[in-house]
């Protein structure tokens, strides 16, 4: 067929597939940094009451386990379809991983250095400030590059809603039986997602406090 | 000063695993809490900077109750070291120590000066260690680090929970020894939980040996080794543990207590019978029967008996030996034994302190005994393990 020539149909496309890239982050870049807004917050807030704890997680987990078609489907009526909706729905998605990393990586924090440092006299705020969230971070931290990498996958469903994205050349590629197009979306989608969770990577250990890296 | 009344701790609203406790600890004292796993040291302890809250009774600081202070404060002046060392793994060390000072808004310069001094003293160079992370430290560096940081802001007050149960028992050694020193320099009131009755002994001003909640005793070292109250502290104390620390036995813990005596006006004759009765050669002349007090006036043996003592109408105070050499009751065992071996004695009678009364005499016999006692106890020890 006409894969012989991808490259240059790649290239010609070029401008499009960067704009598309762009948006494809922003719908990914602003879904997950709402989700990292509300679920720590809420992975903390939950760690003080384990009935909670548990309803919370589990209702997050339906959540994941709902097929993204579907819950953009369900949503349309109530947000209309576009930018909007792709964000709300990948926020959704998003928020398993970090309430469930901050959860875990709050909740694991060594029970030796809670007592120390009540003992020490810290106040809960100071506690959670000084001991917990440094020591959890690379947990939460963990779990917002899943959340992301993820996201970044689902995020090609997003044009199907008209929110644009990688997942455009994909869908029209198809509907067109044009494989140089569905590539055309498909690679940059992986790499994007490989470049990203390297960098996420990075950032993991950098804000890894020295005294603990491994 | 610390003071426990009917202090109680119920986690389930039926049993105390703290059982009002009364319990005074004077200032500058080191008080270990001692006693079996599950008995209440560490409830008891942590009741003391709120960490727990007692379901009955109080205690009080310095006259105060803490129920009425302000926790956060109260804990901040109270030094707290735990077993499993519990330093902040993302801090430096120094970050550690000054943690105290930090929460109690001292400035950086200070804290940092303050956090040097106190490396100094746990003796680790501040140079080298202070801006290390935890996990670059041995265990007992660590330790030594908890204890810096308890000392951080010059708490009057400083509780430990087993801090040196982690570590091998070589370095156990060197900690206890510093704390020792420590707290010769620094003079806090200490609360010291363990459950090693040799770490007990050696750090110990007083111990209070727990059971169930309850302080079953509560004495000097010396006390707890020679008069336990009841067979669970002697149990817990071990037989044998009198003999790991020889400097504390005096004569009074090894004499027999009713030696073979023989009034002044007896004959020779019936010092003799009393010999063979008695099974000894060694008899002391008192001035007094047994239920009254005895004044110690010489000593008789056969030596003293033979030839001319055998004459009828001599009397014990006549043919006594009356420089015989004597210890008192608080001779420490060590001179006892130098001095039974210097003069080539068999027997040496113990009198009272400032007078003459005679309280006990101590035979190779009676000091054989100690000896058995103590290896037969421990061998049964060994095997029963
Ligand atoms: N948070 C808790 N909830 C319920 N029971 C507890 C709690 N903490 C301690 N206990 C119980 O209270 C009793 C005393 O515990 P504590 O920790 O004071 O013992 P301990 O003397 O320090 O023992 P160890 O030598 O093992 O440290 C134990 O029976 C323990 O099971
Ligand atoms: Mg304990």
């Amino acid at each position: 067929m006409d894969r012989p020539n991808f490259f240059e149909f790649f290239m010609s496309r070029l401008s499009d597939v960067i704009s598309q890239t762009v948006t494809h982050l922003q719908i990914t870049g602003l879904a997950v940094f709402l989700a990292v807004l509300i679920g720590v917050p809420i992975g903390i807030y939950i760690t003080r009451n384990k009935v909670v704890a548990r309803n919370v997680l589990g209702v997050a987990n339906i959540l994941q386990t709902l097929p993204s078609l579907a819950l953009f489907g369900l949503m349309i009526p109530l947000m209309g379809i576009g930018f909007n909706l792709a964000v709300f729905v990948l926020f959704l998605y998003a928020l398993l991983p970090i309430i469930k990393n901050t959860y875990t990586g709050i909740v694991g924090v060594d029970d030796s250095m809670i007592e120390s440092g009540r003992g020490m006299g810290m106040t809960n705020a100071q506690l959670l400030r000084m001991v917990q969230i440094p020591l959890a971070l690379p947990v939460i931290m963990a779990g917002i590059r899943i959340a992301t990498v993820i996201n970044i996958g689902t995020a090609t469903i997003a044009a199907l809603i008209g929110a644009g994205g990688l997942g455009s050349f994909i869908f029209r590629g198809i509907s067109m039986g044009n494989n140089n197009l569905i590539l055309t979306g498909a690679i940059p989608a992986a790499i994007l997602a490989l470049v990203v969770d390297w960098i996420l990577g990075l950032i993991e250990y950098r804000i890894t406090p020295k005294g603990v890296r491994k | 000063m610390i003071e426990f009344k009917k202090l109680s701790k119920s986690y389930d609203g039926k049993t105390n695993v703290v059982d009002r406790l009364d319990m005074t600890i004077n200032d500058g004292e080191l008080v270990v809490l001692i006693g079996e796993s599950g008995c209440g040291k560490t409830t008891t302890m942590k009741m003391i900077n709120r960490l727990i809250e007692p379901t009955g009774g109080e205690i009080l600081i310095d006259g105060k109750n803490i129920m009425e202070m302000n926790p956060i404060q109260l804990r901040r002046n109270i030094g707290y070291v735990i077993q499993k060392v519990g330093l902040m793994p993302h801090m430096s060390v120094g970050d550690n120590i000054e943690l105290v000072a930090y929460l109690k808004n001292w400035d950086k310069q200070k804290r940092r000066a303050r956090s040097r001094e106190l490396l100094k003293l746990v003796n680790l160079d501040p140079d080298q260690y202070i801006d290390r992370y935890p996990n670059e430290l041995s265990g007992g560096q660590q330790q030594r680090v908890g204890v810096a940081r308890a000392l951080a802001v010059n708490p009057d007050i400083i509780l430990m929970d087993e801090p040196f149960s982690a570590v091998d028992p070589m370095t156990r050694e060197t900690l206890q020894e510093e704390l020792i020193k420590l707290q010769s320099e620094v003079k806090k009131t200490i609360v010291f939980v363990t459950h090693d009755m040799d770490e007990a002994l050696k750090l110990g001003d007083k111990i209070a040996v727990m059971q169930g909640g309850k302080i079953i005793q509560y004495d000097s070292p010396e006390k707890i080794l020679k008069e336990p109250v009841n067979d669970f502290v002697e149990y817990f104390v071990g037989k044998d543990r009198l003999w790991k620390s020889p400097e504390m036995l005096y004569a009074r813990d090894i004499m027999q207590k009713r030696p073979a005596v023989v009034l002044e006006h007896r004959t020779p004759a019936y010092a003799l019978e009393v010999m063979r009765k008695r099974d000894t050669d060694f008899l002391v002349v008192v001035d007094a029967p047994y239920d009254q007090p005895q004044k110690m006036l010489g000593v008789v043996t056969p030596k003293e008996l033979k030839g001319k003592g055998m004459v009828e109408n001599n009397r014990m105070i006549d043919i006594m030996r009356k420089d015989y050499p004597t210890v008192t009751e608080r001779t420490s065992m060590v001179n006892v034994l130098n001095i039974m071996k210097q003069e080539g004695l068999n027997y040496i009678p113990v009198i009272e302190e400032g007078s003459n009364l005679l309280t006990g005499l101590i035979t190779h016999g009676s000091i054989v005994n100690i000896i058995t006692d103590a290896l037969v106890d421990s061998e049964v020890g060994k095997e029963a393990l």
